[in-house]
């Protein structure tokens, strides 16, 4: 059995908490083992705007308490998983990581400098393998015609991964879904940032980029899109009504994330295991395709 | 959006005295901006970079040549330097090499320091630093997180918040013209 602490970051225990459901429904089912660490806070990615030391050190802190319990950490959020592992690339650095673990010590922590990040899909990707998923499908999603999203910060910097992708022809979250037997669309904008590091600052770009996404689906016989990053998912899901509202438009869009899919296809219930409840836009056309 | 436009528009003249010569060498001291001075502005970076394509004004080549030549000025008053989506297009496909994404941080600190700083991300600050994470204890989340017997989440963090106060980031005041 796999253990991973679980690096569940801001926005998905508060906002997404959906997704945080599903993903430990699916990594119970997996016996992939996730340990919480009460300690963990933000990862920092949004402090480098302000200081770019004070997001390092904020990284490294976490980094140092999944150290301090000898375990590898499992991110869901794409931008928690690029900061965190960003950090341990600019950590590779002596003179770096001494400054950092100067700071560090002063709230007893230290990075030593072993541990990994992997987000949940490549952990199902690496550790559990498309082929074992696909042995442990119970229902028959082939009625479904799904988009893949990626999130950027999943695929890039590539460096940051270890060249585990290409990030201008990634791969594994299109495996990752035909494994479920829903069938992963081809579409141009696959690609696109959903712009939410830019939300804080300006609405009117996400919107511009959101649509831009939405636009080209659309027409496309596509029956949701499936993400994997709980910002990605506010952007197309969330931000669908408020574009309604300010453009005019009449977005109603199902958008769902990729441990809901799996947890789907593995027979989880869709309220109590995957929270489907709780989503703003209605996956109903999604479920009843389900059989 | 045309708002904003309007009154924070980069100006399309500059006069020579408005140059900064030090502003290069500055931005170069820090060790993220390395790759500005092997840069040759062919453009890659905003060709494909998504804001670039929905608003023209963020340019991030337009950006690098500005700081190359000294524009100092206008560059860290410039509400487009905090206009990045973060998604890493440019440094990947950079030819060069350049990691424009990391340039872009350099000068966004130095702008914070400046008291450039959007509102937005000041109080995301000092959000981090009472709660641990970038939004306030809502009593809503709480409630749905026992519901669906999610374990409860710390409500401090006091090392995190020792730690983000050393490097004094919690002392930057936002921009008066805020967007």
């Amino acid at each position: 059995m796999s253990r991973y602490a679980l690096f569940l970051g801001c926005t998905t225990p508060t906002k997404v908490p959906q997704y945080e459901l599903a993903s430990r429904w699916v990594c119970k089912y997996f016996g992939i083992d996730l340990v919480d660490i009460e300690e963990f806070g933000c990862c920092g990615i949004n402090q480098v705007n302000l200081s770019i030391e004070a997001g390092l050190l904020m990284a490294a802190s976490n980094l140092a308490l999944a150290e301090d319990k000898r375990l590898d950490i499992l991110t869901l959020c794409a931008a928690c998983t690029g900061a965190l592992a960003e950090a341990i690339e600019k950590l590779k650095d002596k003179p770096t990581k001494d400054r950092v673990n100067e700071k560090l010590r002063e709230v007893n922590l230290e990075y030593k400098g072993s541990v990994k990040v992997r987000h949940i899909s490549r952990v199902l990707y690496e550790d559990i393998g498309v082929e074992k998923i696909k042995k442990e499908v119970k229902k028959d999603l082939s009625g479904l015609r799904i988009a893949p999203h990626y999130g950027c910060h999943y695929l890039k910097p590539k460096s940051a991964f270890e060249g585990f992708e290409e990030p201008d022809n990634p791969k594994t979250l299109h495996q990752l879904i035909s494994a479920t037997g829903a069938h992963s669309i081809e579409y141009e904008t696959f690609n696109l940032c959903c712009g939410g590091k830019v939300f804080p600052v300006s609405r009117d770009l996400v919107h511009s980029l959101v649509q831009k996404k939405l636009d080209d689906i659309a027409g496309k016989e596509i029956d949701a899109m499936v993400l994997q990053c709980q910002t990605c998912y506010l952007m197309y899901s969330d931000q669908q009504e408020e574009i309604n509202k300010e453009y005019g438009k009449q977005y109603n869009f199902p958008v769902i994330l990729y441990p809901q899919l799996l947890g789907l296809a593995l027979d989880a219930d869709p309220v109590k295991d995957l929270g489907f409840k709780l989503h703003t836009v209605s996956v109903d056309t999604v479920l009843e395709k389900i059989v | 959006m045309n708002k904003v436009k309007k009154i924070l528009e980069i100006k399309q003249s500059v006069s020579s005295s408005e140059l900064g010569p030090d502003f290069k060498s500055e931005v170069l001291t820090h060790p993220d901006a390395r790759g500005l001075n092997v840069c040759f502005s062919c453009g890659t970076c905003s060709a494909g970079c998504p804001i670039h394509e929905v608003f023209p004004e963020y340019n991030p080549k337009k950006l690098a040549k500005m700081v190359r030549l000294g524009m100092k000025k206008q560059v860290l008053r410039s509400p487009y330097i905090w206009y990045c989506a973060t998604c890493h297009n440019c440094e990947q496909r950079c030819p060069q090499n350049v990691k424009f994404f990391n340039i872009l941080n350099v000068l966004k600190n130095m702008a914070a320091k400046e008291g450039y700083a959007p509102a937005a991300w000041v109080d995301q600050t000092r959000q981090v630093i009472k709660t641990g994470i970038v939004f306030p204890t809502e009593k809503s989340w709480i409630k749905k997180r026992e519901e669906l017997s999610l374990p409860s989440l710390k409500e401090e963090h006091p090392k995190l918040k020792r730690i983000i106060e050393s490097t004094c980031i919690d002392k930057i005041k936002p921009r008066a013209d805020s967007v």
